[in-house]
């Protein structure tokens, strides 16, 4: 049953997963350049949280921010 | 109502609005709901995968039967037991240890407020967010698995929710417990990771001796998303005594926390 998938049949299985992760990482993104200080250099998560798929928001998330438990 | 129970009330409500103000109750459920997506999509499309992927020889044919849709639940399972309770518990390891070390536990404990209530309203929004997160995730995939792959009991699905959630819920109790030990977050964190690994070692390769242990319970989760029971007599015993190590931990928290509110 998967020997002729097209791009058309694929779209709307795949479509979440790349809105979630997207969603993820401009969440983090907007609060990475809205925060006032961040551990480590502002850029260097920025970079992180762009090219690192998935772990690189979490890692800003977790351990990124500051003030707060 | 006792006063004790409106100032537990009003810390809950406290934690609760300090867990949507640093975004964790947005943030940690997506996580788990793109992991629990992952695993049936990765699943239907093995076979493309392989083929467009893998150096495989012009010509040759490989066969994968497809898994059942039971199977592929508890996979997902698997899944929240390594990278989720990943980010569960370094999302809580803070939870005490910071307001410690920041002095803003001092602060509230001058107050009357019990150590006990304290710990409480933590354990309140860890279980929130924990409870949240799972159930996001694994209906997720649930959906998905029956789209793609095939129907799966609901009572399965309810059942190994629920005996999953109380693996993760002794989980975070341990990061709870550690939390207020250990001066460091990082410490707490590896501590109640490496002790929820063992545990779930122990009872993985003794499951005669020590399956009455907590570990158990997440191989119990995955026997009942599979099979539909646990197959065992001792996972009675695992759920009590599951729920009596959290307690435990809970309390020895709390007495901890009253001995010394701040880190000097």
């Amino acid at each position: 049953m998967n020997e002729n998938i097209d791009v058309t049949q694929l779209l709307p299985i795949l479509a979440p997963i790349f809105l979630i992760q997207l969603v993820l990482m401009v969440f983090a993104l907007v609060l990475c350049l809205k925060a006032e200080r961040t551990r480590g250099p502002k850029w260097m998560w920025a970079l992180i949280i762009i090219f690192v798929n998935l772990a690189g928001p979490i890692a800003f998330f977790l351990f990124g921010r500051r003030n707060d438990g | 109502m006792t006063s004790g129970a409106a100032r537990y009330f009003a810390m809950a409500q406290k934690e609760l609005l300090e867990l949507v103000r640093s975004f964790k109750l947005l943030w940690v459920p997506l996580v788990f709901v793109l992991l629990g997506i992952m695993q049936p999509v990765s699943m239907y499309y093995m076979p493309l995968i392989l083929e467009k992927a893998g150096n495989m020889p012009v010509g040759s044919v490989i066969e994968i039967p497809m898994p059942l849709g039971a199977e592929v639940l508890a996979q997902t399972l698997q899944q929240f037991g390594t990278l989720g309770l990943l980010v569960l518990v370094l999302a809580g390891m803070g939870t005490v240890s910071a307001e410690r070390n920041s002095g803003a536990a001092a602060l509230i404990l001058v107050k009357p407020v019990s150590s006990f209530s304290y710990i409480a309203s933590k354990w309140t929004s860890l279980l929130l967010l924990a409870w949240g997160s799972l159930t996001a995730g694994y209906l997720s995939s649930w959906y998905y698995t029956s789209l793609l792959i095939g129907e799966v009991d609901a009572s399965r699905v309810l059942g190994s929710l629920l005996v999953y959630g109380l693996w993760l819920s002794f989980a975070l109790a341990l990061t709870l417990l550690f939390s207020t030990l250990l001066r460091s977050p990082a410490a707490a964190a590896f501590s109640a990771l490496g002790a929820s690994a063992a545990l779930s070692l122990l009872a993985g390769v003794f499951p005669k001796q020590a399956g009455w242990l907590p570990g158990s319970l997440s191989g119990f989760a995955y026997q009942i998303a599979s099979s539909g029971s646990a197959g065992s007599d001792r996972f009675g015993w695992s759920l009590a005594c599951t729920a009596a190590a959290i307690a435990g931990s809970l309390l020895l928290a709390g007495q901890s926390l009253k001995r010394s509110a701040s880190v000097d």
